[in-house]
């Protein structure tokens, strides 16, 4: 008898996701895990001064692996912007990606998730990883017909379907340079046996005029929203694990330190 | 940005609600406050005193956005927040009362800019005859509540304007700067290439010429870092008489440069690079030498105001269709002139437009959308009702994820396990100029070395996880960095029977045809537990065989396997069975482990004895 292997347990989410989000309309989408400045920072309404771009968050690459140079020496190197190279900070890439070729292409809407890992130049402890993923995404329609409560619809769905009948989901103020207005979205969650809480989840909003005219669309006639959050947090909230730094380890305990059985 | 209550409703007439409904408000409506401050004392005590514990009850920390920072990062900005939120009237709104006109004819001083970009504005006032002394305790008691020290009467009385208001302010001893034909001479100029400074904390910096500095410049000598911090050399002390008073604008981004080269985030450059607008200096300027001349006497013999290029507001407008249409919301005419009303913006309406002229301190509202964002958190984003995207024409897109992982399921079925590891790597084509690991500075150029490593480790596991006579095989699915371009790698620690063996143990999944294989495929979805945390100490296992008379289950015999031994047994496998003579003969692998410590092989004996006892006692032949 062959016995069987087993996937990880972040293949086993991310299948669900796309499950929940392909009925509610989203295909799935990819893109360079080393990103050039434009479609991690600059398009995406980053300004270059921004404290995000400091050394201290993002990895640069070493100018001589690349011809690249970092950005505090970009005045003196030349290097044109669109092409100085990191290691992308977030998935949102994908989406400023996807949002040119829907320029391009002429097609008047999309829905994409953009599931992906992602880099940040932090300390590591139980709630950071350097390397994680993120389930970023977006829709993105004719004006006035991907709206913010849209988004609030698609995540009370998603909620709902990932993590159980019993959640809720809500709004907070919040600032992104893509997207206006932003917002965090909390999801209400209580695992079994526990007390619910509010949990912070992903970050959202609407997207940015600036974003969308630097994809080559026009936000006179196109609007959407676009959002991100870790994907490893999703799991451990719904499953109870204590600490990120176990996802990626190429530990086969963490795959069997939950039972499971298919669907 | 640390706010206290009390000087909160010092900007209201009527009684504030409880911190908590403050805290709500904000959450809700503008900015997150940070928890962690309202619960621990600054020194981190487990047993405030009472008066800490006001201290604390008095104290929130409030999590400006970075858009706001231009504005709110000061009692003033969070006091009109809170009036727009709460709806609740400002007394009195200080950037509203309108400036006096002062006479700025400086006979006193002179300010020279060497780039106007660099310094927005300096305006700069000699107040003669004051008298540096402790400040009042009310002042005291304000600068204490927020966490900051009280210095002198002058000292506190700029910290306060600019919690107050935002406006950072600075205050040198005149009598230790040159005069020239009775005039001091202000510069504001790039620091030379070797150029030091030492500021009042007596610390020493090396400065290079991007950091621009304050200088008396009669004397050439540097007094401050501008937009960080003041200078020793100009220093007030309890003789100072005549103060030279600095209400100024800097450059965000020379400022936040300067302040992250010499790791000197200060109040002040925390302010200067969220871009204040310069006009905010004026007010700054009026409200400090009120309170200088109160509380230290003195009289303000001079002011100047070196403004080159006073910034335009322009208006702003969005259309009540868009408003409605961003948001999915159906806010009439009248909740939104509400919104507008409670945030003081003054908009006017015609037909279906609103059209604003921001407050110089908004610099934040430029852009319609900028508009949607007020009338959507001011209203709350609760009134928004969660509804679903219309169908969208077509099939979502998902074969080719669909083909990647339908080979994943063909290789969960032929036993390989999958595993995610580490991007980062010793060596590889791609180096990162900061490595978080210094040890691990490029990027991975395959998955052949982490998956090696992974299946050393998962050999030595296997007995935990796997049944008894699972080979452990592994596969990742990642991106690689080799110098041809980057690209997502499939591989394996070993061939797949299934695919041949002539199917190689990687493949490139970036330019493999997957669409037409994934887009009838429906992948496999599983459904997991709750996470069981695995112990970190070492296992041992045991096989146990035995004859049992025929008929007898096997899982009597694990049952009773499982009642003797003690809960440090994980693992229990059934790896053989076979029938002879009117008997049948199992085998059993036991694994063995402890959370709390490494066991030794005397205690797992102890344990093997005692069910070897029991089932010999159920009559069982144990071999």
């Amino acid at each position: 008898m062959n016995d069987e292997g087993r996937l990880h347990p972040i293949s086993i989410a991310i299948r669900d996701i796309a499950d929940i989000f392909g009925r509610m309309g989203f295909g799935i989408a990819s893109g360079p895990e080393l990103e050039d400045d434009w479609h991690n920072f600059t398009a995406l309404n980053v300004p270059e001064d921004h404290p995000a771009r400091d050394m201290q968050d993002t990895f640069w690459l070493k100018p001589a692996s690349s011809g690249f140079a970092r950005p505090d020496s970009s005045d003196e190197s030349g290097v044109g912007i669109r092409e100085r190279k990191v290691l992308r900070t977030h998935a949102t890439s994908v989406t400023m990606r996807k949002l040119e070729e829907m320029a391009q292409s002429g097609v008047p809407e999309m829905r994409m998730i953009n599931p992906g890992k992602v880099f940040r130049n932090e300390a590591t402890d139980m709630t950071h990883e350097a390397q994680f993923y993120q389930l970023d995404g977006f829709a993105v329609g004719p004006s006035g017909s991907v709206t913010l409560a849209h988004l609030k619809g698609t995540f009370d769905r998603f909620y709902r379907e990932y993590f159980g009948p019993n959640t809720k989901v809500r709004f907070r103020p919040s600032f992104f340079g893509f997207t206006e207005p932003s917002v965090e979205i909390d999801v209400w969650f209580a695992p079994q046996g526990k007390e619910g809480k509010w949990l912070e989840v992903a970050g959202a909003g609407m997207l940015h005029p600036n974003v969308l005219r630097n994809a080559g669309l026009d936000p006179e006639k196109v609007q959407g929203f676009a959002f991100g959050g870790g994907l490893e947090r999703l799991i451990m909230v719904k499953h109870g694990v204590p600490d990120v730094r176990l996802f990626h380890t190429g530990d086969i305990r963490f795959n069997y330190a939950f039972d499971e059985k298919i669907k | 940005m640390k706010v206290s209550l009390k000087w909160l409703q010092t900007y209201f007439d009527e009684p504030l609600p409880s911190a908590d409904a403050i805290a709500d408000a904000y959450t809700f409506h503008a900015f997150e406050i940070d928890e962690s401050e309202a619960k621990t004392s600054p020194e981190g005590e487990v047993r405030p005193t009472e008066q800490e514990a006001r201290f604390r009850g008095d104290l929130l920390d409030v999590k400006v956005l970075p858009n706001r920072a231009a504005d709110c990062l000061s009692h003033r900005g969070l006091a009109k927040e809170l009036s727009a939120i709460l709806d609740i009237p400002l007394k009195n709104d200080p950037l509203r009362i309108p400036l006096e006109n002062v006479d700025l004819r400086s006979p006193h001083l002179e300010v020279e800019i060497e780039d106007e970009k660099k310094c927005l504005r300096y305006m700069g006032a000699v107040v003669k005859g004051v008298k540096v002394g402790p400040s009042p305790d009310w002042l005291k008691g304000a600068l204490e509540a927020v966490g900051q020290r009280s210095i002198n009467n002058v000292v506190d009385a700029t910290n306060y304007v600019m919690l107050d208001i935002g406006q950072p302010l600075h205050a040198f001893d005149a009598a230790k700067l040159m005069q020239k034909e009775g005039k001091y001479l202000i510069g504001v100029r790039n620091a030379k290439a070797d150029e030091k400074i030492t500021l009042l904390s007596g610390e020493e910096y090396a400065l290079t010429s991007n950091i621009q500095l304050i200088t008396d410049a009669h004397a050439d000598m540097p007094i401050a870092l501008a937009g960080v911090k003041g200078g020793k050399a100009a220093e007030l002390t309890s003789d100072t008489t005549d103060i030279i008073v600095e209400s100024a604008n800097f450059d965000g981004t020379t400022t936040r440069r300067a302040a992250k080269a010499l790791k000197l985030f200060t109040d002040a450059s925390l302010r200067f690079q969220n871009r204040p607008s310069p006009e905010l200096a004026a007010y700054g300027m009026r409200d400090v030498l009120k309170l200088i001349t109160e509380i230290a006497g003195g009289e303000v013999a001079s002011v100047v105001d070196v403004y080159p290029a006073r910034p335009t507001v322009a208006l702003v407008g969005v259309s009540h269709a868009r408003v409605n249409g961003v948001l999915g919301a159906s806010f009439t005419v009248a909740d939104i002139e509400e919104v507008f009303r409670r945030l003081g913006l003054n908009a006017s309406v015609e037909q279906d437009m609103f059209t604003i002229t921001p407050p110089f301190e908004r610099t934040d509202l430029v852009i319609p959308e900028d508009l949607v964002e007020e009338i959507g958190r001011i209203i709350g984003y609760d009134k928004l009702v969660p509804t679903e995207l219309p169908p969208i024409e077509g099939t979502p897109d998902q074969a080719r994820f669909r083909g990647t992982e339908r080979m994943k399921d063909q290789l969960v079925e032929q036993g390989f396990i999958e595993v995610s590891t580490q991007s980062f790597a010793k060596k590889g084509d791609v180096t990162l100029a900061n490595p978080l690991d210094k040890g691990m500075p490029a990027l991975r150029t395959s998955l052949e070395s982490n998956l090696k490593t992974a299946l050393e480790a998962a050999k030595h596991v296997a007995p935990l996880v796997l049944a008894p006579g699972q080979k452990p095989k592994l596969f990742e699915v990642g991106t690689v960095f080799p110098k041809s371009g980057e690209f997502m790698e499939l591989r394996m620690t070993e061939t797949v029977p299934a695919w041949g063996d002539n199917f190689p143990t990687f493949d490139n999944l970036t330019v493999a045809k997957l669409e037409d294989y994934g887009k009838d495929y429906t992948p496999v979805c599983y459904e997991l537990g709750a996470y069981q945390p695995f112990s970190l100490y070492p296992f041992i296992a045991r096989d146990i065989a035995l004859w049992t008379p025929s008929g007898t289950k096997s899982a009597a015999v694990m049952g009773m396997i499982r009642e003797n031994a003690s809960e440090l047994l994980v693992r229990l496998d059934q790896f053989d069975t076979f029938e002879k003579e009117g008997r049948v003969s199992y085998a059993y692998r036991l694994v063995f482990q402890s959370r709390a410590h490494t066991l030794t092989d005397d205690e797992i004996n102890s344990v093997m004895d005692k069910i070897s006892s029991a089932l010999r006692a159920a009559g069982y032949d144990v071999r």
